[in-house]
């Protein structure tokens, strides 16, 4: 799979940049615009678990790896310390992700909140 | 509110002088009110000019009463000028700023405005004669612009409001319950029990933004199909449920 990684501010205003990096990778793999804007979606809706709403004190780190007709989005959080990050998805975000993307995970791995998500193309 | 806007020039002036000499803040309070009572009138003409910017009008008239008192604390009577005139470029200043605080240009450029026109177009276009959600590839070829081109104008739609361009389509939904917008026993259930998991902060939401949740997250419709069904554009759907989903996280992140 090829990788393209980026690193934002962990603030909401940056999550713009990420939606256009999935957009314009799944361009690539021909993503109907439906499709996009359902990841864009997702992609929403996780990495605004990172930032809050009010923007956190640290950087996202967000992994987009695409291979034939998938697409999977990494997003780790490092966070300056003691920085409380909620990583249980509620039951809207549960059913609002299961309609929009293939998988989707938020948990805490070695110590920094991450989210993982994947979406193939349809046809 | 019983004077409103019923004070001669004169009176008005009168009551600018009480406020002005008025010396307990409980007295002072009281001039406001009645100035305030006097000129919202005009902060509800010019917020009602800033209505197709996607903000309700309350909110515009509550950003420019704002405006207003900060003109009654500032306007000299010495000035040989009505307090009306004195006002108002105060209060449009204050609309103005609440939109750009807002990251929303007050102001879209013509560039994105036809770059949006175009998009919205060939999206419907594309959509109807394929059967399905066209690619960013088959937009950029029908439009005859770049992939890029086309990637930023989804992005940047969302960053701006486009009301004004989709009002007509607004309109004719007008004031229809959420409940009579769908039609049978059935989803009416199922629309109770959605209701209830999400309350209170899905029932502050405008009927239409309840219907599109509902209907992408509970009936699995995708959005050029929710689109055709309210005869909105995928754009414009797109762009409210950004928004909307925005809105709810914030209000559950509240709670």
């Amino acid at each position: 799979m090829e990788q393209i990684t980026i690193k934002i501010p962990a603030s909401p205003a940056y999550i713009g940049v990420v939606r256009l990096v999935a957009a314009g990778l799944a361009t690539r793999l021909s993503f109907t615009i439906d499709e996009i804007e359902d990841l864009k979606i997702a992609v929403d809706e996780l990495c605004a678990y990172l930032t809050g709403s009010q923007g956190r004190d640290g950087d996202l780190e967000i992994t987009f790896a695409i291979a034939d007709s998938r697409i999977e989005i990494r997003g780790q959080a490092q966070l300056s310390p003691g920085q409380k990050v909620r990583t249980e998805l509620t039951e809207f975000s549960r059913m609002i992700l299961d309609t929009v993307v293939d998988s989707a995970t938020l948990q805490q791995a070695d110590g920094a909140p991450v989210f993982e998500l994947s979406k193939v193309k349809s046809a | 509110m019983s004077e409103r806007a019923t004070l001669t020039k004169d009176e008005v002036r009168e009551l600018f002088s009480a406020y002005q000499a008025a010396g307990g803040e409980e007295e002072r309070a009281g001039y406001r009110e009645r100035l305030v009572d006097q000129h919202i009138g005009l902060v509800e003409f010019l917020a009602r000019r800033f209505r197709n910017r996607g903000e309700p009008v309350e909110d515009l008239i509550q950003v420019g009463t704002i405006g207003l008192l900060k003109a009654i604390e500032r306007f000299d009577l010495d000035r040989e000028v009505e307090f009306s005139t004195y006002a108002t470029p105060t209060i449009v200043g204050e609309l103005k700023r609440h939109f750009r605080d807002k990251g929303w240009a007050v102001r879209v450029p013509r560039r994105l405005q036809e770059l949006h026109l175009e998009l919205t177009k060939t999206v419907g276009n594309l959509g109807h004669d394929l059967g399905r959600s066209p690619t960013v590839e088959e937009i950029a070829e029908a439009a005859g612009i770049t992939e890029e081109e086309v990637l930023e104008g989804l992005e940047i739609a969302q960053a701006y409001n486009f009301t004004s361009l989709d009002a007509p389509i607004d309109a004719q939904e007008g004031s229809t319950s959420f409940a009579e917008q769908l039609g049978s026993e059935d989803e009416q259930l199922e629309n109770l029990e959605y209701r209830a998991s999400l309350a209170p902060e899905m029932a502050k939401l405008p009927e239409r933004e309840q219907k599109i949740v509902y209907l992408r997250f509970y009936k699995g419709l995708t959005q050029s199909e929710i689109a055709s069904r309210l005869g909105i554009s995928q754009m414009h759907v797109s762009r409210l449920l950004t928004r909307t989903l925005a809105q709810l996280r914030e209000a559950l992140e509240e709670s």
